[in-house]
């Protein structure tokens, strides 16, 4: 795969923490507890590469993404945007925002459907600053970049006259359109059709490869992962539990919940095996002592039940947080490797 | 006391289902028999032909899935030979011939035509003998009533000789049958989870012990480890109670497990339909290639994939011809002027819509959609 030592390090998250207090359900005397949403999550966007955070709902990969775009605080925990760390307590700039841009799930929903296409997409282009005319070219030539072509067709009609595909492409435009350094995709494929979900993915491959995007491609299909990423991250319950570069995360999994998540998709050439019924993710079958997935993990050891495991490495680049590999040496969690050597690369650049 | 009934059920099930069956001659093994069945949406010249000339079998105990993107009309064909359909869709042709059983003991099934049906038949046949899981389960299951009020307005409506405990008895048994605990009947929908919600969808579908289940898309809004579970949990459900499925689903590669026969629907029509293993070995028709060599596989090389060029059609503006033509990499000059039918392809018990597969078609059939058993769907789609 590529050079890690010649990529560029566009945006790193370093022990990114996001707690949410909710009330109880049921409980009298509105008791609060706190819900770790993200927890101590380290990852590092490159130039010219994606990286796909993978899970469940509930796993809290969209509060990820809406960390990395400032769009909600984290607890503890810091940004370094190509180089220099973003004050945490600042507001979000402008200066960021066109660094760092996201593209939601819905893209009906993320579009305002009584304006034409060329507002939607000229109204961030005027709030950072651009002029009229400029906008209008910017704005097609981010319509071409997404294959919309001709850009004029598509600027006078209104969203619902798009495809849902089309749509998803206006609306990775409507990023591009400020020629930002990172792109935060959260589950840009889930509400396409399948027909036209290989056609977004291979466009977000293209960014990323002609255009040196640093892409964060968020998505609970652990194929579509393997088929785009560099790097693969599995989230459970705010915390990375496996890690690793290219696919070998896919091919031998060593995380259980990894395991059971490759196991769990649809594979004709694996016929339907009986799961047995180990429950959902959710506020009562993750642990809140020892390791998150102890409750449904078949493997789970006394460990398991009060020690919460530290990331071990299992292979080059690749990581788990799991008691199995104890007897392997010991990492900070996540790509806290790739991390070091892409720091060092920021600062050879 | 609920094992043993449970028990009895299914020595009943197994007993009236078995193709064996002391019956005689007269059981008959299909169940259903969908012809020439079109549903418009509006009834004047902007009509739009949502499902166009569709023809179905299914057996009994078979599971038939039904593929397709959005837009593709495989939920309104569903619900229309149901007659669930509202206005402003219309149900413009065919029949859909239902086997009701005999009308007396040791006597030849009985069919009935749904579509001709009147209310009356139709509320002796619904939920009874066909029940349907609806599409997200959140809004399918009304919110302000407890899980238990759900169980009792169905056998209320349908087995009114049942007492209050009798109900509440039954209620707990599918519950548990669908893995969930009795706890859940005081529960309101909002207080499950997604798979939780699923599963009491299942249980009311199979509360009445019907023979033909139909599930529109029940695991899409789910997570694929909670989708494999119910699948699993369907699937043991299936060979205990021996009822028919119509599985809708636009993931491919989930049918290939479940399904025994599938059918492609592509703008209102059957594109292809094919026993589920021989599709997904040797799909015949460019859009079911399309649509296998969509999904990114799990296994070897990472290569580049195409998927299908082009958007899903807009039904109001439907192209000429075949309506896959212009998104269609082995499109003809035939393919924009005729429409090709679903005919039977030479000697294999398979049908396809493709000008390609026609005797007399003078072009070549391309070599991904003449493999005679390939290993793999993905050999030779990418570019």
């Amino acid at each position: 795969m590529s050079d890690t030592n010649a990529v560029v390090s566009e945006l790193q998250a370093r022990h990114l923490t996001r707690h949410f207090k909710v009330r109880v359900p049921g409980h009298v005397l509105n008791a609060k507890r706190i819900v770790r949403a993200v927890d101590d999550v380290s990852l590092d966007l490159r130039a010219g590469e994606v990286t796909a955070v993978v899970g469940e709902s509930g796993s809290g990969k969209s509060v990820l993404a809406r960390l990395l775009a400032r769009i909600l605080t984290p607890t503890s925990g810091e940004l370094v945007l190509q180089g220099t760390p973003v004050a945490a307590k600042a507001r979000r700039s402008l200066a960021y925002t066109s660094d760092v841009q996201l593209v939601l799930q819905d893209p009906f929903g993320s579009m305002n459907p009584v304006h034409q296409i060329h507002h939607n997409l000229i109204r961030p282009l005027r709030i950072h600053g651009a002029s009229k005319e400029e906008s209008r070219a910017l704005a097609e030539s981010a319509l071409r970049r997404v294959s919309l072509e001709p850009p004029e067709r598509f600027l006078d009609r209104f969203p619902h006259e798009l495809s849902g595909g089309q749509l998803q492409r206006v609306s990775i435009a409507r990023a591009l359109c400020v020629q930002p350094k990172v792109l935060l995709a959260d589950e840009p494929i889930s509400m396409l059709d399948v027909s036209v979900r290989l056609g977004v993915l291979n466009l977000l491959r293209g960014l990323c490869d002609d255009d040196r995007l640093a892409i964060l491609y968020i998505t609970h299909d652990i194929a579509s992962a393997r088929y785009l990423a560099e790097e693969i991250i599995v989230m459970y319950a705010g915390q990375v539990v496996e890690y690793s570069r290219g696919t070998a995360l896919v091919d031998a999994p060593t995380h259980p919940y990894t395991q059971l998540l490759i196991a769990s998709v649809p594979d004709p050439s694996n016929p339907l095996s009986v799961a047995p019924n180990i429950g959902e993710q959710n506020l009562s079958t993750i642990a809140q002592q020892g390791c998150r997935f102890n409750p449904r993990c078949a493997q789970v050891m006394d460990i398991c039940r009060t020690q919460e495991p530290p990331a071990f490495l299992v292979g080059e680049s690749h990581t788990s947080k799991c008691w199995l590999y104890r007897d392997r040496p010991e990492v900070s969690p996540g790509p806290a490797i790739p991390t070091r050597r892409g720091k060092g690369a920021t600062t050879t650049t | 006391m609920s094992t043993d009934a449970l028990e009895r059920r299914a020595a009943a099930a197994a007993i009236g289902d078995a193709p064996s069956a002391p019956v005689g001659p007269a059981v008959n093994e299909r169940i259903l028999e969908i012809t020439d069945f079109c549903v418009d949406y509006g009834v004047d010249a902007s009509a739009v032909r949502a499902v166009d000339g569709v023809d179905l079998h299914l057996d009994r105990s078979k599971v038939l899935g039904v593929a397709g993107e959005s837009g593709s009309g495989k939920s309104t064909l569903v619900y229309g030979f149901t007659r669930l359909l509202r206005a402003p869709a219309v149900i413009t042709g065919g029949t859909a011939l239902f086997n009701v059983g005999p009308a007396r003991e040791g006597g030849a099934d009985e069919f009935i035509d749904l579509i001709a049906a009147d209310e009356a038949t139709l509320r002796g046949v619904r939920w009874t003998q066909i029940s349907v899981v609806i599409q997200s389960a959140l809004n399918a299951l009304n919110p302000v009533v407890r899980v238990h009020t759900l169980f009792d307005q169905v056998f209320k409506a349908h087995r009114r000789e049942m007492s209050r405990a009798e109900r509440r008895a039954r209620a707990i048994e599918l519950l548990e049958l669908v893995g969930l605990n009795e706890d859940r009947l005081q529960r309101f929908p909002h207080e499950l989870s997604g798979g939780q919600r699923q599963r009491v969808m299942i249980a009311l579908a199979l509360a009445l012990d019907p023979k033909l289940v139909i599930m529109d898309e029940p695991t899409t809004a789910l997570d694929v480890v909670t989708q494999r579970e119910i699948l699993g949990e369907l699937a043991e459900l299936r060979a205990r109670f021996g009822f028919a499925m119509i599985f809708i689903t636009h993931d491919l590669s989930l049918l290939v497990e479940l399904a025994d026969e599938i059918v492609v629907m592509y703008a209102g029509r059957l594109v292809e339909r094919a026993h589920a293993r021989v599709l997904y070995d040797a799909p015949r028709h460019p859009y079911t290639l399309g649509l296998l060599n969509s999904f990114p596989p799990m296994h070897g090389e990472r290569r580049e994939l195409t998927g299908i060029a082009g958007s899903p059609p807009d039904l109001s503006d439907l192209p000429g011809g075949c309506a896959f033509h212009p998104r269609c990499a082995y499109a003809m000059g035939r393919c924009a002027t005729e429409r090709p039918p679903l005919a039977k392809l030479g000697g294999e018990d398979r049908y396809v819509a493709c000008w390609l597969h026609v005797d007399d078609a003078h072009a070549p059939v391309p070599v991904e959609l003449r493999r005679a058993t390939p290993t793999t769907p993905s050999e030779g789609s990418s570019t």
